[in-house]
This record gives structure tokens, C-alpha cells and sequence, in this order.
């Protein structure tokens, strides 16, 4: 029995046909017949892509085009063709102060975050006690719904009551407490700290899980080279995790760009539109003011922005994102 | 050789004792190393965690104790209490809200999942095409601000009577999930080499087969890597929960905590307990799954 099935093997594999089975009539190429197999795997991602993805793409670029009010597929078919959105773009201070305000946000929430991430993945990556679990409880901000780190830092930020003030005048490092939700100066900020909370865990994940695959010998090589701490980070750490820490950045950086959940509940915008990011001033524009069509020209313009950021940053991702 | 060996033992008790010294002197060494990171990593954590401290305590304070210019930072156990909690519980439909978010989050990983990992496979065995594909696709979807998205899903919901639906509000969250999940995916597929389901198929299986019980298996840390990113999208949702859920019983649980801010006068005791019954479902899954998440994404070739 046993020496059968090992002689039947080999010829299976060869593409023989194998004694005692009829030879299966070939319809399709194999590679024909995997290619189908592919799209029929990708069809239900392309089907759900298309609904809501690419036909709600096609709503905002037809809603930019008309000076449409409520968001309504009624009255969007029933307004004429115009290109007056993106002539007030052009003069909007608000639009200019919102990409301001973007740039600014995107940037101080991005940067700290990444180095916290950093600095905690490099910590993880050594060895010590309950090493796991404080790999557990370092990334647990990921887990907490945005929404609620920003009501969390509401309280903690509070101008009379909150727990930073108190903290940084004990050690002497403010002299008053700093109004920082309220001020104009202060309230960007105010938004940033949350912000930089939640994501650092991003970081910390991505480059721990790099730091992890480099070679263990390559550090021992190193330190048999008498190489100091700064020349082990620059030649073997550094190249290790750069692909991971561009790539985490880029993501990082696009989804601080679209932050709502955090701003949105503790400032939504304010006070006198300081924290008003594109994200919050296209929703505002919906959802408050009713101007849909204005709304969708802004967003189609903050989407081109953002495309040529991208492509401005391929080179730093080609490594890692097109990959075969 | 054995010569070699006697005349290296012959010095005999001295030598050995020095060596032992040496060994014992590395591994203190080492020890002392480690309890030296062991204590950053606590100086680290705690600072990193205050904040989740914080609400917890504040959510047992009472509200008197609160509204303070010196707070305790350590506070006193005899002045803690849970009618925050039992307030809260009692005011607002919390039991509800939980259900919600439980529902939308299973139904938005379930989809998710069903839709991208068929597409993460296909995608990784489609060569260089598929990798451009799957990396233009997450990149472009990424740039789309959600607060975009909403508006079209707006109209078109109403137009379709998918608002106050929790079939609309998985719909609506599987648009930020499934391009990244797709792409994650792919990655992990990349780690399982082709040559295991041709073997299976050179076996007599068929390629559905062949993906589902032999490819997927081996993927499953990718998988659960993913799904954990889509449990805590899926949960954490408020964007799309606040728009689209337009009646207070069709709320999500974090819908309904940010809804006691715009109260004049905010609780925050009550916010706080809010906050945490959020925040535990969450910590709960997390430190459940959480293994899955480095293993995994180091498994993948996302970071290689």
C-alpha cells in the first residue's frame, strides 16, 4: 500500500498521468485557470471597494462641481454645473488657515509620537524582567478609542483642575497654569498631546517587529569590532528598521492628516478656528453651515494635496510598499 | 587532542575556580544590566500610563473631591466609591450602547476579514502587479479624510434607508479597514512560500482548498494581527457613529460617552466612568491578542 502511494507520488509531481485515475480533460491552462481563481477572490474587496469607496468619490467630485447645500442625492442630480466652489477656495482665509493648522497638527503629532515609538521599541528590544508584559502595557494606548483619550486629556488638560497643570508647577517647570484648551496659542497644543499619546504604540509596534528579524550575530560581530553604542544604532540598527520607521511615518502622517475623533470632541475646531484642521473645517462646513458643495471641493483639494505629498515620498517607501 | 585537553586541566583547581569567576561575573553582569532596563522600563510605563491611571481614579473620586487645586495623586482609599458608576449606569442606556458597539464591531471584523483575506491572498499571488495594486490602493484610501467620506455616505445611506442601521455603520467602517487590512494581508501571505499549496495541489486538492486549508492556517498570525487592527477600528469608531446614528438608542458606546460633554456643567467623575467602561472591552481583547500583533508583524514580511 505504502510502496504505491510512494510510487504514484513522483509521477504526480511530474505531471504524469498517475496509473489507475482517468487523465482530467484540461479546460483552462493552470495558469489560466489560477489567474481566475485570483479575480474570483478579489471580486467581493472590489464590489465592497466600489460601494464605498469609489462611488462615494464619485458623489464629492460631482457635489464639488455644484453649489449643493444638504448632503441629499436628490438635490445633488437637481443643482446645475458650476465652478464657483473652487473660485471661492481661492479666497477662503479659512482654507488657508485650516491647511496651516493641518501642517502644524500632522507634523508635532507625527514627529514626537515617532520618537517616543522609537525609544520604546528600542527599550523593548532589550532583555529584562516581565519583558512582555510591559510590551503588553506600553502599546495599550492603541487600544483606546480615540474619543475617549480625547475627553481623557479634556479633564487632564483642564485649565483649573487638570492633573498636568498641577503636575509641571510642582516641578517648577511652568510658573501658572496654562490655559491650554482655551488659549489661541495654546489649544494646538492643547489637541497635540492626545494625539501623540494614541500613536505612539503605531510606532513602537512596527519598529519592535523590525528590531526583532535583525540577525543577533550581527550585533556580536559589532561588539568584537569594539564598535561604540552610537556606531551600533547608525550601521546595523538604523538600517534594520529604517524601511518599517518610513513606512510607519508615511501611514502615521496621512492619519494624523484625517484626525476627527480627537479634536473634534474636545475643541471641534476652536477657539477661533485654532484647531481647526481640513479634516474638522470640510465636516463643520456639512454638518453645521449645510454647504456640501463647498465642503466636497475642499476635500477633493485637500486629497490632491495629500497625493503629491505621497508621491513626493515614494522613494522612501518603494522598499517596503512594492514589494513583490 | 586528548593532549590538548590534559594541558589545559592540568593547572588544574586555579584555573577553573578564575573561569567560574569569569562566568559569574559576566552573568551579574548581565543580571544588573537587565534589572537596570527593568527599572526604566517602569519609570517609562508609568509616565506613558498615567493617563489611563488617572481616569481610573478620577472615576472612583467623588465629584467634591475633584474640583481641587491640589490633587492627590496616590489617593485615599477610604475616599473612593463606585456611585459614579452606578449613576452612570443608571442614567444613561450604557447596556445599549455596550450591545452596539459589540454588534458593529463583530459584524465590521467579520466582513473585513471575509472580504480582505481572499483579496490579501490573490494579491500576493499576482506578482508585481498585485503588490502595486494593494500599496496604491491602501495609499490612496489613506489620503481619503474620513470626514469626506461621510458626507456621501450621508446622502447615500438616506437615500437607501441605511441610516440609524447598524448594517449601514459596518458598511461605512469597512471602507478605512479593508484597503489596509488587504494590503497587511498580502504581506502575510507573501511569508507563506507558493510552493505549499502546490504541493497540496499536486496532492489532489483543489485551490480553494488548498487556500483555505492549508494557506490560511499558516497565515493565521497575519490574520490575527488584522483583526485585531479591525476589532479596535471597529470599536473606536465615533465618526461614523455620530453622523449615521442619528437616534440616541441606535448609539455606539462611544458615541454616547462623548455625548455627557456637551453638558454645560461635565461630570467628570461620571465621563471618567464612561471613559473606563469603554476602554475595558478593549484592554480586555487587547491583552488577549496582543501576542499576535508583534509575532505577526514580525512573521510578515510588512517590516523586513
Amino acid at each position: 500500500m505504502r510502496a504505491r502511494e510512494s510510487a504514484t507520488l513522483p509521477r504526480r509531481a511530474a505531471g504524469l498521468p498517475v496509473p489507475g485515475r482517468p487523465l482530467r480533460p484540461a479546460r483552462l491552462s493552470s495558469t489560466g485557470r489560477s489567474r481566475l481563481f485570483h479575480l474570483v477572490l478579489l471580486a467581493p474587496a472590489v464590489a465592497l471597494g466600489l460601494f464605498v469607496i469609489g462611488y462615494p468619490l464619485y458623489l464629492i467630485i460631482d457635489a464639488s462641481i455644484r453649489n449643493v447645500g444638504l448632503p441629499n442625492l436628490a438635490a445633488l442630480n437637481a443643482t446645475p454645473v458650476t465652478g464657483a466652489n473652487y473660485t471661492a477656495l481661492t479666497s477662503d482665509p479659512l482654507f488657508r488657515q485650516a491647511l496651516w493648522v493641518s501642517l502644524l497638527y500632522t507634523l508635532g503629532g507625527t514627529i514626537p509620537a515617532f520618537l517616543i515609538g522609537l525609544g520604546t521599541a528600542l527599550l523593548l528590544n532589550r532583555h529584562f524582567p516581565l519583558r512582555r508584559i510591559f510590551r503588553t502595557l506600553i502599546l495599550l494606548p492603541w487600544a483606546v478609542p480615540a474619543v475617549v483619550c480625547s475627553f481623557l486629556f479634556l479633564w487632564i488638560l483642564n485649565a483649573s483642575y487638570g492633573v498636568l497643570n498641577y503636575l509641571l508647577l510642582k516641578a517648577h517647570l511652568i510658573s501658572g497654569y496654562i490655559p491650554w484648551l482655551a488659549s489661541l496659542h495654546w489649544s494646538i497644543v492643547g489637541v497635540i498631546i492626545p494625539t501623540v499619546w494614541k500613536s505612539y504604540p503605531f510606532f513602537t509596534l512596527l519598529i519592535l517587529a523590525a528590531l526583532q528579524v535583525i540577525p543577533k550575530e550581527l550585533y556580536e560581530a559589532a561588539k568584537v569590532d569594539g564598535a561604540g553604542q552610537w556606531a551600533t544604532f547608525r550601521k546595523i540598527t538604523w538600517p534594520g528598521i529604517q524601511n518599517a520607521a518610513y513606512l510607519a511615518m508615511v501611514l502615521q502622517l496621512l492619519w494624523t492628516f484625517r484626525e476627527f475623533e480627537i479634536i473634534y470632541p474636545i475643541t471641534a475646531g476652536g477657539p477661533a478656528n485654532s484647531t481647526q484642521t481640513l479634516a474638522i473645517y470640510l465636516y463643520n462646513e456639512v454638518f453645521q453651515f449645510f454647504h456640501m458643495g463647498y465642503a466636497s471641493a475642499l476635500g477633493v483639494v485637500t486629497i490632491v494635496i495629500c497625493v503629491i505629498l505621497v508621491v513626493a515620498m515614494f522613494p522612501l517607501l518603494r522598499r517596503t510598499l512594492w514589494r513583490t | 587532542m586528548s593532549a590538548q585537553l590534559s594541558a589545559r586541566a592540568t593547572p588544574g583547581a586555579a584555573q577553573r575556580q578564575t573561569a567560574a569567576w569569569a562566568s559569574r561575573l559576566r552573568r551579574s553582569h548581565l543580571a544588573r544590566r537587565g534589572y537596570f532596563w527593568f527599572l526604566i522600563a517602569i519609570l517609562v510605563t508609568v509616565v506613558l500610563l498615567f493617563p489611563l491611571y488617572w481616569m481610573a481614579v478620577t472615576s472612583v473620586t467623588p465629584i467634591t473631591d475633584l474640583l481641587t487645586l491640589h490633587p492627590r495623586i496616590i489617593p485615599q482609599l477610604s475616599h473612593l466609591e463606585l456611585g459614579n458608576y452606578s449613576a452612570t449606569f443608571r442614567t444613561y442606556p450604557v447596556f445599549s450602547w455596550l450591545a452596539n458597539s459589540a454588534l458593529i464591531t463583530v459584524g465590521t471584523v467579520a466582513l473585513s476579514l471575509a472580504v480582505s483575506v481572499p483579496a490579501g491572498y490573490a494579491l500576493s499571488r499576482m506578482g508585481a502587479r498585485g503588490a502595486t495594486t494593494a500599496g496604491l490602493l491602501m495609499l490612496v484610501t489613506r489620503v481619503i479624510p474620513g470626514t469626506l467620506l461621510v458626507i456621501p455616505f450621508f446622502a447615500m445611506f438616506s437615500d437607501l434607508h441605511l441610516l440609524n442601521s447598524l448594517y449601514g455603520l459596518i458598511l461605512a467602517d469597512t471602507s478605512i479597514i479593508v484597503p489596509f487590512a488587504g494590503w497587511l494581508l498580502k504581506g502575510f501571505f507573501d511569508s507563506v512560500p507558493r510552493e505549499v499549496e502546490q504541493a497540496a495541489m499536486v496532492d489532489g486538492c483543489s485551490q480553494w482548498t488548498a487556500f483555505i486549508k492549508i494557506v490560511v492556517p499558516l497565515a493565521s498570525p497575519g490574520i490575527g494581527a488584522t483583526a485585531i487592527y479591525a476589532i479596535i477600528l471597529g470599536w473606536s469608531d465615533y465618526l461614523f457613529s455620530k453622523t449615521l446614528l442619528l437616534n440616541p438608542t441606535h448609539w455606539t458606546i462611544t458615541v454616547g460617552a462623548a455625548s455627557l460633554i456637551s453638558d454645560l456643567t461635565v461630570n467628570w467623575s461620571g465621563l471618567m466612568a464612561m471613559g473606563v467602561i469603554s476602554v475595558v472591552p478593549m484592554i480586555v481583547a487587547f491583552i488577549l491578542l496582543e501576542p499576535f500583533l508583534v509575532s505577526g508583524m514580525a512573521a510578515g514580511s510588512v517590516v523586513g
